[in-house]
């Protein structure tokens, strides 16, 4: 008894050091996450920023109540998830797959290079490449003089609502591909060869063997993504919709924060503002607690 | 830039982070300062200290006061190089003058960028000494009592010269800034600027020997507006290989640069402004039927080609390059575009010269509404000590430094930055102050001295006798590379002058819209309001909806809060 004491101590002195460690970061989450908390009181209230949060008035539900009724919410919310899930479903099944053609390139250069070259985008800001796409795919842009010289009709691609929404995933799916299949390239590294092995003597071809033993392996990292990806799903991407659109495609480019950001900063509606941006957590909390119950339910496979 | 990266964490964390730091910082607020305390009673120990010496309208301080700053920049302020924002001529001017110490609170872009820096001061409580700010701000401030009152500090400081101006308007300006009698703010003027006007490149029309204006009344209609576009776009006088008739911007914010503007006034629609019928009732002009009729006639020039094809995407940099390109020769603005917008295209192209020319109705006339004549505002921050100093700035920069005629002695840093046309914004309060017939007044004086019927000493301020010395520099040499003789030039023997033979020939017609400042319905749906509008409007002018759906947006408009604020704004009028 007292022997299982004293060696209790001693892990936990040995284990002080880690705990020290971790201190700073946790001392950040503190105060960037968890204290700011509390501002979500402003959602009920009718804040006045000169009062501050104790001296503003209460207003109860108004802002959510406000919320749905406005008129063009059903659009922000359909625009925001059809922008979403496109990017999260295209993106996870392009960085899927390239990691797995990646990693059957057995050249380290090339394939390092190839690596570089694919994260680079995810490295610079929507605000430098938003023009770098307008000036790709405006009506005087390279892709329309290709599409002109190859017979077809030019395509307003920045005003076209039909266009504009295929426009924002695959730019956000080719910026972001590369960089996301980093965890998927680590997924597949960590599955046995000797798998691959063996089924390779028993005949299996390259594309069973990926089919069979790759994807099976990498399941639960892809569900792990799937169910953090789905907390964002309210959250299409601020900054390339706010620097790609115009007017011309609110109707299918207006997302839940560029509305807010309209709303909120620019005619200064915070409670307002706070209001969405909880409603927007507490779904993404509900659909990733619900991904995570339904992986352990179907695929017994728990996430967290 | 990094702002817009910024704000989609701070949605969800920055901002409540603030907020309960400002919850905070209230709370720290409120022990210091009891509420007990009277709006107005304390907050003058400068008017005091101010009477004891009588009050000196440009008198220094014995000991080196401190004040910060809110500045609003622009992209090409002009500056000669090593000067910045914080170090310039008229920052040392200042400082040396009054014995004070002046910083930058914050330094940002005018427009978005500037508003969203003074939110995020307000909301973190941490206003700089000194700022501008629009009006809704200005209300916003008062009614959260985050201001100094400056009633007495403008009585007591302001000079003669300064309180002629603002009387000029017969109170409509400074009752503006003012709140149950008491001033909080120092408003920026702005004289009635009159039309949007339609800048054609005058180059263009002698090489394509297009005659506009054969009437001689200084106004085109809008089939000789129609014909140039189709012109231009037919020889591409440009070059360029890739001609656009006529490019606005996707805004659609009823502003008058680079805005449809000029056509709807010229159908008597007057976009985004409010109008009190004779039975009192209120209405925007952007739901009339003549904004319909407008909206009709861009859809029918972008079917005809006339309008950019890529109307509904440009951004205004976009048109800035159109026009550099040599691919547009047809901009729609104000008289002063010249001196900061069509210079660009000078100094890209040496042989471009422009004509402007107002928009007329089918009457002859040429259709314009009053400005709101409070623009901007200077505000204090409550509880600085020095509120005065406000309105010594004031003094200093728009009575001394364009009334004074030794200005070249006195402070010749200053002197050649008036020389060098330095940008307005780099004062440390970036307003304008004039009289609000000076426009005309000022450009009659110069014109006389121009052809010789008066002398230079004469001029009323520094500004005009600069712009006899530009003006006089370009008649000397058409062809001059000197790209401010040229916009000088431009802004007032074209702009103003044009302003000067409307009036001369009678030919405007002025309304009256009402300038009331904000409402509770426009704080909630103002920004819905806005989005309706500009997507119906762009989707009817590029014929994704028929021009029969204006009778449903107004219908929408109205639903979605159009018509109570109507009703407010009745109620605010009486």
């Amino acid at each position: 008894m007292k022997k299982r004491n004293m060696l209790k101590s001693k892990r936990r002195q040995s284990e002080l050091s880690y705990h020290a460690m971790m201190l700073p970061g946790m001392i950040f989450l503190l105060i960037f996450s968890y204290i700011p908390m509390f501002g979500l009181v402003m959602a009920f209230q009718d804040f006045v920023p000169a009062k501050g949060i104790l001296g503003s008035h209460w207003a109860g539900w108004k802002h959510f109540k406000y919320m749905i009724a406005l008129p063009d919410i059903r659009l922000l919310v359909r625009n925001t998830v059809v922008i979403a899930l496109g990017k999260i479903i295209i993106g996870t099944a392009m960085a899927i797959l390239f990691a797995i053609l990646l990693n059957e390139i057995k050249n380290r250069l090339l394939k390092k290079s190839v690596q570089t070259i694919v994260y680079l985008p995810h490295f610079l800001s929507w605000v430098v490449l938003a023009s770098v796409v307008v000036n790709f795919f405006n009506l005087d842009g390279s892709v329309n003089q290709l599409l002109a010289g190859l017979g077809f009709e030019k395509l307003n691609f920045l005003g076209s609502n039909r266009l504009f929404q295929p426009l924002l995933i695959g730019t956000d799916v080719w910026k972001e591909f590369g960089y996301n299949s980093i965890v998927y390239l680590a997924a597949i590294t960590a599955i046995d060869p000797g798998l691959h092995e063996a089924a390779a003597i028993d005949g299996a071809s390259w594309r069973k063997r990926v089919w069979h033993i790759t994807l099976p392996g990498m399941m639960p990292i892809i569900l792990l993504m799937a169910a953090m990806n789905l907390s964002s799903i309210l959250s299409a991407g601020f900054d390339q919709v706010y620097n790609l659109y115009s007017p011309m495609v609110y109707e299918t480019g207006d997302i839940l924060d560029t509305y807010v950001y309209r709303m909120g900063l620019i005619s200064r509606q915070y409670s307002f503002g706070t209001a969405v941006g909880l409603l927007k957590s507490i779904i993404g909390m509900a659909l990733m607690l619900g991904s995570n119950g339904l992986a352990r339910k179907f695929a017994d496979r728990k996430i967290f | 830039m990094w702002n817009k990266k910024l704000w989609k964490s701070a949605m969800a964390l920055a901002l409540a982070l603030t907020m309960a730091l400002s919850a905070a910082a209230c709370g720290k607020d409120g022990d210091k300062t009891p509420d007990s305390n009277p709006q107005g009673q304390q907050d003058n120990p400068g008017a005091l200290e101010g009477a004891q010496d009588n009050a000196d309208p440009f008198g220094a301080y014995e000991e080196t006061v401190t004040c910060t700053l809110g500045r609003r920049t622009q992209q090409n302020p002009k500056l000669p190089e090593g000067d910045s924002y914080e170090e310039n001529a008229y920052m040392s001017w200042v400082e040396d003058r009054f014995n004070v110490a002046l910083t930058n609170a914050f330094e940002s872009t005018d427009g978005e960028d500037y508003e969203r820096q003074v939110a995020l001061a307000i909301s973190s409580e941490e206003l700089p000494d000194m700022m501008t700010v629009d009006r809704a701000t200005l209300e916003e401030l008062v009614e959260n009592d985050m201001l100094a009152d400056l009633t007495t500090s403008y009585e007591n400081y302001a000079t003669d010269y300064i309180k002629d101006i603002y009387d000029s308007y017969e109170g409509r300006c400074l009752g503006s800034a003012t709140f149950d009698g008491r001033l909080m703010a120092l408003p920026t003027t702005s004289p009635d600027s009159a039309p949007s006007q339609v800048w054609i490149r005058q180059d263009w029309l002698d090489q394509l020997n297009i005659q506009l204006d054969t009437d001689g009344n200084s106004c085109i209609t809008r089939e000789e507006l129609e014909m140039t576009a189709k012109e231009f776009l037919a020889k591409d006088p440009g070059g360029n290989g890739n001609p656009v008739g006529i490019a606005f911007t996707y805004d659609m914010n009823a502003g008058d640069n680079l805005e449809m503007q000029a056509i709807s006034c010229s159908f008597g629609a007057f976009q985004k402004k409010w109008f009190q019928k004779e039975d009192g009732t209120v209405y925007n002009g952007s739901t009339t039927p003549q904004m319909k009729e407008a909206l009709a006639y861009m859809n029918k020039l972008f079917t005809e080609g006339i309008l950019d094809p890529q109307f509904g995407t440009r951004t205004w940099d976009d048109i800035t390059a159109l026009m550099t390109n040599g691919q547009t020769g047809i901009i729609f603005g104000v008289w002063h575009i010249p001196d900061w917008l069509l210079s660009n295209i000078k100094a890209m192209d040496p042989k471009a010269s422009f004509t402007s020319f107002a928009l007329e109705d089918g009457n002859g006339k040429v259709n314009v509404f009053h400005g709101d004549p409070a623009g901007n505002y200077v505000v204090v921050r409550k509880g600085y000590e020095h509120p005065e100093l406000a309105v010594k700035m004031i003094n200093l920069f728009h009575d001394e430094r364009v009334t004074s005629k030794t200005l070249e002695q006195d402070a010749p840093e200053v002197y050649k930055y008036e020389q060098l046309g330095v940008d307005g914004s780099v004062r440390p309060l970036p307003v304008e102050i004039n009289s609000n017939v000076s426009l005309l007044n000022d450009y009659s004086a110069i014109m006389k001295c121009v052809n010789g019927e008066a002398d230079l000493e004469e001029m009323p301020t520094l500004e005009a006798k600069n712009m006899v010395g530009h003006i006089q520099r370009y008649n000397e040499d058409p062809n001059t590379t000197d790209v401010i003789d040229w916009s000088r030039y431009h802004s007032r023997t074209k702009g103003i002058q044009l302003i000067q033979n409307l009036t001369d020939n009678g030919s405007f017609a002025w309304v009256s819209p009402l300038y009331l400042g904000t409402t509770e319905t426009m704080k909630s749906s103002g920004a819905n309001l806005d989005k309706l509008e500009a997507e119906t409007f762009i989707k009817m002018i590029i014929g994704e909806e028929p021009i029969d759906h204006f009778d449903s947006f107004v219908e929408q408009w109205n639903a979605q809060g159009g018509a109570a604020i109507c009703e407010e704004l009745a109620e605010k009028a009486q």
